[in-house]
């Protein structure tokens, strides 16, 4: 028997295996899951940290009041960025993309709508802060060095 | 408020929303089906697919959310009331 035909599966019913059955399959699987883990990680980590620096100057240049409102907006998009990371995990045939973190984002802007003490636009502006920790990202690993 | 202008905005606030979700809900179909058959032929290459997959639809999905802030910023705090 040739080297080639020991590769090969010997029936179509092994070559069906589940890939439960194979630990070697599964565990290259979860390595190439490590590199989706490593960048949601750094992505909630970069939101954090610019929340937390806009935070204070938002704090120093207007109210706290306004820096409240950007904080509020701030962590509903790390939950919304979590939800939506947690959404492409799990994409598959059975598995759909879902609409339920745009609800989270309504309830914000009616929150900052309607409570006298939040503002609209910095709640909306702290919304977007993840969508800068992404485009640092992006530009970190596009632009040559 | 003035009832026309009422009507106006809650018109205007459907199509923000409507028109706004059109595009990325085409665009974010067309991109997670070519991801899903693409970690299909390259499972070894999931973990990438899936990231780039993640910024792409992150993107796409604030143009609905800006759509969405017209409307609900039109229907709860309207500037022209």
């Amino acid at each position: 028997m040739t080297s080639q035909e020991n590769t090969l599966p010997k029936t179509l019913a092994e070559a069906d295996t589940p890939k439960e059955d194979h630990p070697e399959s599964d565990s290259s699987t979860n390595n190439s899951m490590d590199e989706f883990y490593a960048l949601r990680q750094e992505l909630l980590l970069s939101t954090l940290v610019i929340s937390g620096v806009v935070f204070f100057s938002v704090w120093w240049v207007y109210t706290l009041n306004v820096a409240l409102s950007y904080a509020l907006g701030a962590s509903v998009g790390m939950v919304y960025l979590r939800m939506l990371a947690r959404d492409v995990e799990r994409l598959g045939p059975e598995k759909k993309l879902g609409k339920n973190r745009l609800a989270l984002f309504v309830v914000l802007i009616l929150v900052a709508a309607r409570w006298n003490q939040t503002q609209i636009v910095p709640a909306f502006l702290g919304f977007l802060t993840f969508k800068a920790a992404i485009i640092f990202y992006t530009l970190r690993i596009t632009l040559p060095r | 408020m003035d009832p026309i202008v009422s009507a106006a905005s809650v018109l205007a606030a459907a199509l923000a929303i409507g028109l706004a979700a059109i595009g990325p809900g085409i665009g974010q179909g067309n991109a997670s089906g070519q991801a899903v058959s693409g970690i299909a032929r390259q499972p070894e290459a999931e973990g990438k697919i899936r990231g780039t997959l993640l910024l792409t639809l992150a993107f796409m999905e604030s143009l609905t959310i800006y759509g969405l802030v017209i409307a609900l910023v039109l229907l709860f705090a309207n500037p022209f009331a």
